[in-house]
């Protein structure tokens, strides 16, 4: 396997990381109102939620992930990072914008203990969770579908590529997605009643998920969805999708939240080696089937290298730092832990 | 306004409102590292036991700083790729490496370890729990260098070699050694270690004056904010000078127009060079930015360093008025450490990289709607945050220590174990 390919590799583990962690983040954010315990306020500090408390002391290593797919984005595939970004322009400018305010909010809610305070961060709160899953959605929908690149590589996208059956409905997926997940998450970390309550909901959004996601698969069976470089390899990673899917709602139903909470992460990450692998050796394509191919979107050699010596060292430490911190703060949420967000 | 101004507006406030969370993090950071270090190998109980509530009000205090810092900062990383795209296509090669290796060492670190500081009271082993918030602190300070390095190359391009028009790197090594980035980087940490020390020192002031009862937790604060605001301002002047040697070297031009000798010169010496353009940054704005920054500078060095002698049986707290002059002298190092930000970008107008690349090269091909667009949704953002969170912090500074949120655990439910479940 040539360099190039390990780092693309590690730039869609980054973004599959991302997708898992943050779109649990995100689903919660979605969710919290209505995955609310009861809880009483004290010393004036708001009552806590058991949604937010789920992903707490997780939450400020996860959203990194995706600053570390840009970082390596930037360092390894500079001509892809150029194009890209400044290509989804309107895209990236709400997904940025969702996540400040979303980060900002869950960090600051319970810092104000008035009521309308809280509801107003609370409003904060699930914006954050919806703009990036809906516009991620939306963007993996278009780099499936292909973006409408032009002779000197640079492209725009306008409201005509994004307001497309497809586009917009693997948008739909996948916030509906990351909502089950997070559902899938809460079950999975929360006190038994309250996971009760998470495990129904994350099963109705799975149904939810399933009818959608019926829509860009037969969209793209019948022409009129992407056409997808590797189609074998893409047909495997969908089916895997399904199962994925599937499997996260058996397992729901039957309380076996670990199982099902797993299943949830499979299928969020899927997306990024559909895009990946279906698409190689594109990372970025038109619907006409050319585009930047990763040999054109990669850095020097020089460079490359030089990054690869710091990579074999910094990879396996940061996974080893970010396991540590699930393994620390394991098992269910209680009044016992710690408690701030 | 041009697409070309838009992109400038945006960055410059983003980067700025950034910088001044960033400022206090990296202040305060290093002491909550001490305090927490402190309280934690305190024998005696009740000395622990303030020593404990004190880490836990600053490092409040410093968590709500942090939370605005982190959100505007995931947004740094994608804003060279929106409106600067050129940038990638002529250096991508060179100046997304150190940036891709911040991310990776220090950003991805910082934030992990910080989460589990503030949820591992009561969970983690002290040992555990205090070398995290050191981690904390290493991480943020290598932050800043990485980030200085990435700068570094702006203001001052080595290590590297253009071929075909794009910039390819040949010397790593001369780019992590860039006496541009190193000099630099020491004065920002001392500027952020004098923003922290006078955080620190005039909070402490306006309790012992408003009598909060806390004596004893505020005069160990007073004393360390006191401390090290005076040894940082008195070296953060020194660094800063050191700065203009290299400055005279790499960019005469900001030195230029910064003594107001031989601009005009210059200005044709750069047109020979580089063909026809104005090469001569905003001489006004330049200029006030130096001088509000040197007045600070001496300012704050001399009133902590005054300070220090006045520590001795509280007097710089038993009258009032010097108490409250320290209270004022909050926002100054802010002021000062923005106005540095502006000698230092705004002095390196027209160029984005110095002598290399335009400003106006390296804007993306983005619609000025969009960019309208993308400018009042961040800048609104980001001062609404800001003034939030100056907001918040102001409100849990004055309540003091007993209004701490961080490190409590709910002491109304009787305790359970708790069973990993999966």
């Amino acid at each position: 396997m040539s360099l190039e390919t390990l780092w693309l590799a590690l730039l869609g583990l980054l973004l599959a990381g991302y997708f898992v962690l943050g779109g649990y983040d995100y689903g919660v954010q979605l969710l919290h109102p209505l995955l609310d315990g009861e809880q009483q306020e004290r010393n004036g500090l708001a009552p806590r939620n058991t949604a937010l408390d789920a992903i707490a002391p997780f939450f400020l290593g996860n959203e990194v992930w995706l600053v570390a797919f840009a970082g390596v984005m930037f360092g390894a595939f500079p001509h892809l990072e150029g194009t890209l970004l400044s290509g989804l322009h309107p895209l990236i400018v709400a997904i940025l914008a969702g996540l400040v305010l979303g980060n900002a909010a869950i960090q600051l809610r319970r810092r104000t203990p008035s009521a309308r305070a809280q509801r107003r961060w609370g409003a904060l709160i699930v914006c954050g969770g919806a703009l990036p899953s809906l516009c991620w959605g939306l963007v993996i929908g278009l780099l499936l579908y292909g973006v409408p690149r032009r002779a000197d590589g640079s492209f725009h996208i306008g409201p005509g590529d994004v307001l497309t059956p497809f586009v917009l409905a693997c948008g739909a997926t996948t916030a509906l997605l990351f909502a089950a997940h997070g559902a899938a998450f809460v079950a999975l970390r929360s006190a038994p009643q309250q996971a009760a309550r998470a495990g129904q909901l994350g099963t109705a959004l799975l149904n939810a998920t399933g009818a959608v996601a019926l829509l860009p698969l037969l969209l793209t069976l019948f022409g009129a969805g992407p056409t997808m470089t590797n189609p074998r390899t893409a047909a495997a990673l969908t089916a895997l999708l399904a199962a994925a899917l599937c499997g996260a709602r058996w397992w729901l139903v039957r309380g076996r939240h670990g199982r099902a909470f797993a299943a949830t992460c499979c299928a969020t990450a899927l997306p990024v080696p559909l895009l990946g692998a279906g698409h190689h050796p594109y990372v970025l394509i038109t619907p006409s089937g050319t585009g930047l191919t990763v040999e054109h979107a990669v850095t020097d050699s020089a460079t490359l290298h030089l990054l690869s010596a710091f990579g074999v060292v910094l990879v396996p430490v940061i996974l080893a730092y970010q396991a540590w911190s699930w393994w620390a703060f394991r098992g269910r949420t209680s009044h016992r832990h710690a408690d701030y967000f | 306004m041009t697409a070309a101004d838009l992109a400038r507006l945006q960055f410059a406030a983003t980067t700025g409102i950034h910088w001044l969370f960033v400022v206090l993090t990296m202040g305060l950071v290093p002491l909550v590292a001490a305090l927490h270090t402190r309280a934690a190998y305190t024998r005696d109980p009740a000395r622990r036991a303030v020593r404990e509530r004190m880490t836990r009000f600053w490092g409040q205090l410093y968590v709500i700083n942090y939370a605005v810092g982190i959100a505007t900062g995931l947004v740094m990383e994608f804003q060279f790729g929106l409106n600067w795209s050129g940038l990638s296509k002529y250096a991508g090669n060179v100046f997304g490496a150190p940036l891709a290796l911040e991310t990776l060492i220090a950003f991805f670190a910082e934030s992990t370890f910080l989460g589990m500081w503030i949820f591992g009271w009561g969970r983690l082993r002290t040992g555990v729990h205090v070398t995290l918030i050191w981690l904390v602190a290493l991480t943020a300070y290598a932050s800043a260098y990485w980030i200085m390095v990435a700068n570094g190359f702006m203001q001052h391009p080595v290590g590297h070699q253009v071929r075909d028009g794009v910039a390819y790197l040949t010397d790593f090594g001369a780019q992590l050694t860039n006496p541009s980035a190193l000099v630099a980087l020491g004065h920002v940490a001392l500027g952020a270690l004098t923003t922290g020390g006078v955080f620190v020192a005039g909070i402490s002031a306006w309790h012992f004056a408003r009598g909060t009862g806390e004596p004893e937790l505020f005069r160990g604060s007073l004393r360390l904010g006191v401390w090290v605001s005076m040894l940082a301002s008195f070296f953060v002047v020194v660094v800063g000078e050191l700065q203009m040697p290299v400055l005279e070297r790499t960019q005469p031009m900001k030195v230029a127009v910064l003594t107001g000798d031989g601009v005009a010169a210059l200005q044709e010496q750069l047109v020979r060079e580089h063909g026809p353009g104005d090469y001569v940054p905003w001489q006004d704005t330049l200029r006030i930015s130096m001088d509000a920054m040197t007045l600070i500078g001496n300012t704050v060095s001399t009133v902590t360093l005054v300070a220090v002698i006045l520590l001795r049986k509280d007097r710089l707290v038993r009258w009032r008025p010097l108490a409250y002059l320290m209270t004022a002298m909050i926002p100054l190092p802010f002021l000062a450490s923005v106005a540095g930000w502006i000698v230092r970008e705004v002095g390196r107008q027209p160029w984005l990289i110095y002598g290399e690349l335009t400003v106006e090269d390296a804007l993306s091909h983005v619609g000025t709607g969009a960019l309208t667009v993308s400018c009042a949704v961040f800048i609104a953002v980001f001062l609404g945050l800001a003034v939030t969170n100056w907001t918040l912090i102001t409100r849990f500074a004055r309540r003091g220590p007993s209004a701490t949120q961080l490190g409590t655990t709910d002491p109304a439910e009787p305790e359970r174990p708790t069973v990993p479940s999966y």
